[in-house]
């Protein structure tokens, strides 16, 4: 387990040349870095790359990292713009929805009405706004507090509260909706 | 259902999240064994919380993502093709020819440039074959206009690419 201090002595290592140990770094922190990238761009290879070109990025601007913040924020907001970027890049996939949709159907056929809500869930996520969407998706990755996820997003902590409460309500409203229209159509 | 008022969903949210008082705790759950409505919003609301929580899981990168990162560190940063001094003296460039360019038109150095061009596509002649000479108007002014136009454009173009965009980056870099 590496504490702040541990990690402060290591980026000053690497800064002074021993370049082998960003790969601790590295090993720490992939896994979050490569959610918050996949939560952004909803597609493994193109969210692996952008991890992995935030990393590189990080690196580089390894000697402006002034260290008021933790060094996993400062990283994670890295991550996060070099992913916002790619999905700016990246052509849309206009059958992504309809795809998440076809693939929970097909499940929803042998399991449970809680299953059921679960398509209508990701129906009514990607109804959301794009910010309240990653607001919200962020917020519940375990360990990103409100104040992580304000930072990592470049907005203020009280935008990025009304952002996850909005979202909450009317994620329950679009499924009340969705189950209503439903039970209709049946 | 009447809709709930802005306060009651809050005060729903921060007590799925646990964060009330136990005093207004107390209250809230006695208006909840009152209001079927409050109680069925309460429940919309956990459904959406633990569907939240359940997909809120760590994604795996692959196995050699670490080896990646660690290959790409000695890669350079791909450069811009104009330096920005090179940019900057080659917009400088079209910014005079532009000018240039519109201060002679306005001085109408072109307005007596319209002919016809005469274009004659057979070599040979011979009674069979009848005169095929054609006539393209040619106007100076008009093609003026349209080599300043194409300047303007490009000077936008290196505005983008030697000003603006290293400037934006740079700001961004200095975020981090």
């Amino acid at each position: 387990m590496i504490t702040t201090e541990d990690e402060y002595v290591l980026i000053d290592r690497i800064l002074a040349g021993e370049k082998q140990l960003y790969a601790t770094l590295v090993d720490k922190y992939k896994s979050y870095a490569y959610t918050i990238a996949m939560k952004i761009l909803e597609n493994r290879s193109d969210a692996e790359e952008a991890a992995q070109d935030g990393f590189i990025k990080a690196f580089h601007y390894l000697k402006n990292f002034n260290r008021q913040a933790k060094f996993s924020t400062w990283l994670y907001r890295i991550v996060f713009n070099t992913a916002i970027s790619y999905k700016r890049k990246v052509k849309p996939t206009f059958q992504s929805i309809e795809t998440s949709i076809i693939e929970y159907s097909e499940q929803a056929d042998h399991q449970t009405e809680q299953d059921d809500k679960q398509v209508y869930i990701v129906k009514a996520m990607n109804r959301l706004n794009e910010a309240d969407r990653l607001a919200i998706q962020l917020f519940y990755i375990k360990e990103f507090n409100m104040e992580e996820v304000a930072e990592m997003m470049g907005q203020n902590l009280n935008t990025i509260k009304v952002r996850i409460h909005r979202a909450r309500l009317r994620l329950a409203d679009e499924l009340k909706g969705l189950l209503k229209q439903e039970a209709l159509t049946l | 259902m009447n809709k709930l008022s802005p306060a009651k969903e809050e005060e729903l949210l921060r007590y799925l999240d646990g964060e009330m008082e136990p005093s207004q705790k107390i209250k809230l759950e006695a208006e909840l064994q009152a209001m079927p409505e409050l109680k069925e919003r309460l429940e919309e609301l956990r459904t959406i919380r633990s569907f939240l929580v359940r997909k809120s899981t760590f994604e795996t990168p692959s196995k050699t993502f670490t080896q990646k990162v660690m290959a790409g560190l000695d890669a350079q940063p791909v450069k811009s093709l104009f330096s920005p001094h090179k940019g900057l003296l080659l917009l400088m460039g079209v910014i005079i020819a532009s000018v240039l360019a519109l201060m002679l038109l306005s001085n109408g150095v072109f307005d007596n440039t319209s002919t016809s061009l005469l274009v004659d596509t057979t070599p040979i002649k011979n009674r069979w074959i009848e005169d095929t000479t054609f006539s393209i108007p040619f106007n100076g002014k008009i093609l003026v206009n349209g080599i300043i136009f194409l300047n303007l454009a490009l000077a936008l173009v290196l505005l983008d690419r030697t000003v603006l965009r290293p400037w934006f980056q740079k700001r961004a870099s200095v975020d981090y």
